[in-house]
Protein backbone atom coordinates (compact mmCIF):
# COMPACT_ATOMS: atom_id res chain seq x y z
CA UNK A 1 0.00 0.00 0.00
CA UNK A 2 1.11 3.81 -0.78
CA UNK A 3 -0.51 6.55 0.64
CA UNK A 4 -1.56 9.28 -1.70
CA UNK A 5 -1.29 12.87 0.15
CA UNK A 6 -3.38 14.62 -2.43
CA UNK A 7 -6.99 16.94 -1.74
CA UNK A 8 -7.14 14.04 0.49
CA UNK A 9 -4.68 11.40 2.06
CA UNK A 10 -5.79 8.27 0.50
CA UNK A 11 -4.41 4.38 0.72
CA UNK A 12 -4.19 2.40 -2.69
CA UNK A 13 -2.39 -0.72 -3.69
CA UNK A 14 0.74 0.27 -5.60
CA UNK A 15 4.73 0.96 -5.25
CA UNK A 16 6.73 3.85 -4.98
CA UNK A 17 10.51 4.79 -6.21
CA UNK A 18 12.71 8.01 -6.75
CA UNK A 19 11.03 8.71 -9.59
CA UNK A 20 7.50 6.81 -10.55
CA UNK A 21 4.41 5.90 -8.14
CA UNK A 22 2.60 3.02 -10.07
CA UNK A 23 -1.08 2.55 -9.33
CA UNK A 24 -4.11 0.86 -10.95
CA UNK A 25 -5.50 3.23 -13.67
CA UNK A 26 -8.88 2.56 -12.04
CA UNK A 27 -7.90 3.99 -8.80
CA UNK A 28 -7.22 7.08 -10.35
CA UNK A 29 -10.68 8.61 -10.34
CA UNK A 30 -11.14 8.36 -6.65
CA UNK A 31 -7.62 9.28 -5.38
CA UNK A 32 -7.70 12.63 -7.92
CA UNK A 33 -11.22 12.79 -9.29
CA UNK A 34 -9.68 12.55 -13.19
CA UNK A 35 -9.79 9.49 -15.27
CA UNK A 36 -7.76 8.51 -18.01
CA UNK A 37 -9.17 8.30 -21.07
CA UNK A 38 -7.78 7.66 -25.07
CA UNK A 39 -7.84 11.81 -25.71
CA UNK A 40 -5.88 12.01 -22.27
CA UNK A 41 -6.43 13.18 -18.55
CA UNK A 42 -10.44 13.97 -18.27
CA UNK A 43 -12.87 15.19 -15.77
CA UNK A 44 -16.41 15.79 -16.31
CA UNK A 45 -16.17 18.03 -19.81
CA UNK A 46 -12.82 18.94 -19.83
CA UNK A 47 -9.84 16.58 -20.92
CA UNK A 48 -6.21 17.45 -20.67
CA UNK A 49 -4.41 15.92 -23.77
CA UNK A 50 -1.82 13.06 -23.14
CA UNK A 51 -0.14 10.58 -24.50
CA UNK A 52 -2.00 7.21 -22.83
CA UNK A 53 1.64 5.44 -23.44
CA UNK A 54 3.32 7.91 -21.52
CA UNK A 55 1.01 7.65 -18.45
CA UNK A 56 0.23 4.45 -18.61
CA UNK A 57 1.99 0.15 -18.92
CA UNK A 58 -0.47 -3.11 -18.74
CA UNK A 59 -3.01 -1.43 -16.76
CA UNK A 60 -0.60 0.18 -14.56
CA UNK A 61 -0.30 4.05 -13.97
CA UNK A 62 2.35 6.60 -13.24
CA UNK A 63 0.78 9.39 -10.81
CA UNK A 64 4.00 11.22 -10.81
CA UNK A 65 3.85 11.45 -14.93
CA UNK A 66 -0.44 12.10 -13.88
CA UNK A 67 0.77 15.00 -11.52
CA UNK A 68 3.04 16.30 -14.08
CA UNK A 69 0.27 16.50 -16.84
CA UNK A 70 -2.10 18.04 -14.59
CA UNK A 71 0.59 21.14 -13.69
CA UNK A 72 0.54 20.01 -10.44
CA UNK A 73 3.94 19.88 -8.38
CA UNK A 74 4.27 16.11 -6.12
CA UNK A 75 7.47 15.03 -4.31
CA UNK A 76 7.68 11.18 -3.78
CA UNK A 77 9.00 9.38 -0.51
CA UNK A 78 10.20 5.74 -1.03
CA UNK A 79 10.91 5.46 2.45
CA UNK A 80 7.49 6.13 4.03
CA UNK A 81 5.84 4.61 0.41
CA UNK A 82 4.40 8.05 0.04
CA UNK A 83 3.44 11.01 -2.61
CA UNK A 84 2.63 14.40 -1.70
CA UNK A 85 0.79 16.19 -4.73
CA UNK A 86 0.38 20.13 -4.63
CA UNK A 87 -2.40 22.30 -6.18
CA UNK A 88 -2.02 23.62 -9.60
CA UNK A 89 0.37 26.17 -10.19
CA UNK A 90 -2.51 28.01 -12.15
CA UNK A 91 -5.06 27.97 -9.47
CA UNK A 92 -2.44 30.09 -7.29
CA UNK A 93 -1.20 32.49 -10.76
CA UNK A 94 -4.79 32.92 -11.26
CA UNK A 95 -5.15 34.34 -7.63
CA UNK A 96 -2.57 36.56 -7.53
CA UNK A 97 -2.18 37.93 -11.04
CA UNK A 98 -5.90 37.52 -12.76
CA UNK A 99 -7.91 38.20 -9.01
CA UNK A 100 -9.90 34.61 -9.20
CA UNK A 101 -10.49 33.30 -5.83
CA UNK A 102 -9.24 29.71 -6.18
CA UNK A 103 -12.36 27.89 -4.24
CA UNK A 104 -11.58 25.50 -2.09
CA UNK A 105 -13.40 22.88 0.20
CA UNK A 106 -12.34 22.52 4.06
CA UNK A 107 -14.34 20.97 7.34
CA UNK A 108 -15.76 22.99 9.66
CA UNK A 109 -15.25 22.95 13.32
CA UNK A 110 -18.34 20.54 13.29
CA UNK A 111 -17.14 18.42 11.11
CA UNK A 112 -19.40 19.72 8.08
CA UNK A 113 -17.75 20.33 4.68
CA UNK A 114 -17.56 23.71 3.45
CA UNK A 115 -16.48 25.84 0.23
CA UNK A 116 -15.61 28.96 -0.38
CA UNK A 117 -18.30 29.04 -3.40
CA UNK A 118 -21.04 28.00 -0.93
CA UNK A 119 -20.79 31.82 0.18
CA UNK A 120 -21.16 33.34 -3.73
CA UNK A 121 -22.73 36.07 -4.03
CA UNK A 122 -21.88 38.08 -1.16
CA UNK A 123 -18.72 40.00 0.13
CA UNK A 124 -16.45 37.77 2.39
CA UNK A 125 -13.58 38.17 4.56
CA UNK A 126 -10.99 35.10 4.47
CA UNK A 127 -9.02 35.09 7.31
CA UNK A 128 -6.07 32.53 7.76
CA UNK A 129 -5.29 31.95 11.84
CA UNK A 130 -3.59 29.26 13.75
CA UNK A 131 -3.45 28.33 17.17
CA UNK A 132 0.43 28.44 17.21
CA UNK B 1 -16.26 36.37 7.19
CA UNK B 2 -15.05 32.81 7.09
CA UNK B 3 -12.50 31.62 9.01
CA UNK B 4 -9.27 28.98 8.12
CA UNK B 5 -7.32 27.29 10.71
CA UNK B 6 -3.86 26.68 9.43
CA UNK B 7 -4.04 24.07 12.11
CA UNK B 8 -4.77 20.36 12.94
CA UNK B 9 -5.15 21.11 16.83
CA UNK B 10 -9.18 20.75 16.73
CA UNK B 11 -9.34 21.32 20.72
CA UNK B 12 -7.31 24.57 20.85
CA UNK B 13 -9.18 26.00 17.50
CA UNK B 14 -12.93 25.02 19.24
CA UNK B 15 -11.38 26.91 22.23
CA UNK B 16 -10.73 29.85 20.57
CA UNK B 17 -14.06 29.82 18.74
CA UNK B 18 -16.32 29.76 21.23
CA UNK B 19 -19.32 32.17 21.01
CA UNK B 20 -18.39 32.76 17.49
CA UNK B 21 -21.13 32.71 14.28
CA UNK B 22 -19.44 32.84 11.54
CA UNK B 23 -17.78 29.40 9.96
CA UNK B 24 -14.41 27.90 11.47
CA UNK B 25 -12.87 25.65 9.09
CA UNK B 26 -9.51 23.53 9.80
CA UNK B 27 -6.87 22.67 7.28
CA UNK B 28 -4.69 20.58 8.51
CA UNK B 29 -2.67 20.31 5.56
CA UNK B 30 -2.44 23.51 4.62
CA UNK B 31 -3.98 23.61 1.07
CA UNK B 32 -5.19 26.75 1.33
CA UNK B 33 -1.76 28.43 2.14
CA UNK B 34 -0.45 26.67 -1.29
CA UNK B 35 -3.88 28.02 -3.09
CA UNK B 36 -3.59 31.88 -1.90
CA UNK B 37 0.30 32.10 -1.13
CA UNK B 38 -0.09 32.49 2.56
CA UNK B 39 2.95 32.43 4.65
CA UNK B 40 1.78 33.58 7.74
CA UNK B 41 -1.01 34.23 10.12
CA UNK B 42 -3.24 36.38 10.21
CA UNK B 43 -4.02 36.83 6.49
CA UNK B 44 -6.86 38.45 5.02
CA UNK B 45 -7.90 38.43 1.71
CA UNK B 46 -11.05 40.03 0.08
CA UNK B 47 -13.75 38.20 -2.06
CA UNK B 48 -15.85 40.24 -3.41
CA UNK B 49 -19.43 38.97 -4.84
CA UNK B 50 -18.09 38.14 -7.98
CA UNK B 51 -15.16 35.64 -6.48
CA UNK B 52 -12.95 38.40 -7.42
CA UNK B 53 -9.95 39.04 -5.34
CA UNK B 54 -10.95 42.79 -4.05
CA UNK B 55 -7.77 43.34 -1.55
CA UNK B 56 -5.09 40.40 -1.37
CA UNK B 57 -3.21 38.98 1.25
CA UNK B 58 -2.78 41.21 4.03
CA UNK B 59 -1.54 41.19 7.34
CA UNK B 60 -4.44 42.25 9.65
CA UNK B 61 -5.30 41.70 13.45
CA UNK B 62 -8.40 41.09 14.74
CA UNK B 63 -7.87 42.46 18.07
CA UNK B 64 -5.57 45.21 19.58
CA UNK B 65 -3.78 41.75 21.77
CA UNK B 66 -0.40 42.48 19.31
CA UNK B 67 -0.74 46.15 18.81
CA UNK B 68 2.52 47.24 20.16
CA UNK B 69 4.39 45.02 18.01
CA UNK B 70 2.86 45.97 14.82
CA UNK B 71 1.92 49.15 15.54
CA UNK B 72 -1.93 49.11 13.82
CA UNK B 73 -4.69 49.27 15.98
CA UNK B 74 -7.38 46.82 14.38
CA UNK B 75 -10.18 49.91 13.73
CA UNK B 76 -7.93 50.89 10.69
CA UNK B 77 -8.71 47.72 8.84
CA UNK B 78 -11.96 47.26 10.37
CA UNK B 79 -12.77 50.98 8.90
CA UNK B 80 -11.64 50.24 5.51
CA UNK B 81 -13.56 46.67 5.93
CA UNK B 82 -16.95 48.97 6.64
CA UNK B 83 -16.07 51.20 3.59
CA UNK B 84 -15.93 48.42 1.22
CA UNK B 85 -19.15 46.34 2.15
CA UNK B 86 -20.90 49.55 1.95
CA UNK B 87 -19.44 51.72 -0.69
CA UNK B 88 -16.98 49.50 -2.53
CA UNK B 89 -14.30 51.28 -1.53
CA UNK B 90 -10.46 49.73 -1.60
CA UNK B 91 -7.54 51.07 -0.29
CA UNK B 92 -4.97 51.88 -2.32
CA UNK B 93 -2.50 49.11 -1.46
CA UNK B 94 -5.53 46.76 -2.98
CA UNK B 95 -3.73 46.89 -6.07
CA UNK B 96 -0.48 45.86 -4.94
CA UNK B 97 0.47 42.20 -6.62
CA UNK B 98 1.38 39.53 -4.37
CA UNK B 99 4.76 37.47 -5.33
CA UNK B 100 3.83 34.05 -6.10
CA UNK B 101 5.51 31.06 -3.91
CA UNK B 102 9.04 30.07 -5.19
CA UNK B 103 9.52 26.47 -5.96
CA UNK B 104 11.33 25.70 -2.79
CA UNK B 105 8.07 26.96 -0.94
CA UNK B 106 5.93 24.81 -3.07
CA UNK B 107 8.23 21.63 -1.54
CA UNK B 108 8.28 22.74 1.35
CA UNK B 109 4.62 22.77 1.68
CA UNK B 110 4.77 19.06 0.14
CA UNK B 111 7.44 18.01 2.35
CA UNK B 112 4.91 19.45 5.43
CA UNK B 113 2.32 17.51 4.01
CA UNK B 114 4.83 14.54 3.93
CA UNK B 115 5.57 14.83 7.35
CA UNK B 116 2.34 15.73 8.92
CA UNK B 117 1.47 12.67 7.28
CA UNK B 118 4.28 10.45 8.34
CA UNK B 119 3.28 12.05 11.90
CA UNK B 120 0.01 10.88 12.44
CA UNK B 121 0.82 7.03 11.38
CA UNK B 122 3.55 6.93 13.99
CA UNK B 123 6.57 7.26 11.73
CA UNK B 124 8.52 9.72 13.83
CA UNK B 125 11.81 9.19 12.06
CA UNK B 126 9.82 10.56 8.81
CA UNK B 127 8.07 13.27 10.44
CA UNK B 128 11.26 14.72 11.80
CA UNK B 129 13.46 14.08 8.19
CA UNK B 130 10.11 16.02 6.09
CA UNK B 131 9.64 18.70 8.46
CA UNK B 132 13.42 19.63 8.96
CA UNK B 133 13.87 19.42 4.68
CA UNK B 134 10.60 21.78 4.72
CA UNK B 135 12.24 24.04 7.06
CA UNK B 136 15.27 23.70 5.47
CA UNK B 137 13.45 24.52 2.11
CA UNK B 138 11.05 27.68 3.76
CA UNK B 139 12.57 28.70 6.88
CA UNK B 140 11.03 32.15 6.96
CA UNK B 141 7.52 30.72 5.71
CA UNK B 142 5.88 30.11 9.30
CA UNK B 143 3.33 28.44 7.51
CA UNK B 144 5.84 25.85 7.67
CA UNK B 145 8.47 26.69 10.26
CA UNK B 146 6.75 27.80 13.41
CA UNK B 147 3.61 25.80 12.65
CA UNK B 148 6.07 22.56 12.83
CA UNK B 149 6.86 23.69 16.46
CA UNK B 150 3.68 22.21 18.13
CA UNK B 151 4.17 19.30 15.92
CA UNK B 152 7.13 18.47 16.83
CA UNK B 153 7.28 18.62 20.38
CA UNK B 154 8.08 22.57 20.98
CA UNK B 155 6.38 25.82 21.88
CA UNK B 156 5.64 27.60 18.84
CA UNK B 157 5.57 30.94 21.87
CA UNK B 158 9.24 29.94 23.33
CA UNK B 159 12.88 30.35 22.56
CA UNK B 160 13.13 28.84 19.36
CA UNK B 161 10.21 30.94 18.02
CA UNK B 162 11.64 34.27 19.09
CA UNK B 163 15.26 33.22 17.41
CA UNK B 164 13.33 32.80 14.50
CA UNK B 165 11.48 36.06 15.02
CA UNK B 166 14.58 37.90 15.00
CA UNK B 167 16.40 35.95 11.93
CA UNK B 168 13.01 36.81 10.04
CA UNK B 169 13.37 40.33 10.87
CA UNK B 170 17.54 40.44 9.79
CA UNK B 171 16.13 38.84 6.78
CA UNK B 172 13.61 42.18 6.16
CA UNK B 173 10.53 40.47 7.41
CA UNK B 174 9.69 38.28 3.96
CA UNK B 175 6.16 38.09 3.89
CA UNK B 176 3.45 37.22 0.90
CA UNK B 177 1.22 40.24 1.43
CA UNK B 178 0.60 43.23 1.94
CA UNK B 179 1.65 44.89 5.75
CA UNK B 180 0.45 48.45 6.20
CA UNK B 181 2.39 50.92 7.53
CA UNK B 182 2.22 52.11 11.33
CA UNK B 183 -0.56 54.26 11.98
Amino acid sequence: MIKVIADQVVETDGTIDSTRAIIATDALMDILGWELKDEGLCRDELCVPAERATLETDGKLDLAAVARTLGRPSILDPETNAIAIGAPATDRSAALKDRVAPNFSLTDIDGVSRSLADYAGKKRLLVAFSSW
Amino acid sequence: MIAVAIDEDLEAIRGHSEGITYPVLMDPEHNLTELYAISNVPTVVWIDENGRIARPNASEFGTDMFVEYTGRPREGHFNQLRAWVRDDLVPADADTEIEDLSQDEIDARLHFKLAATARHSGDDAGATRHFAKAIELAPFDFTISRAAMPLQGEDPFGEKFMALMQQWVDEGAPFHGIVPPRS
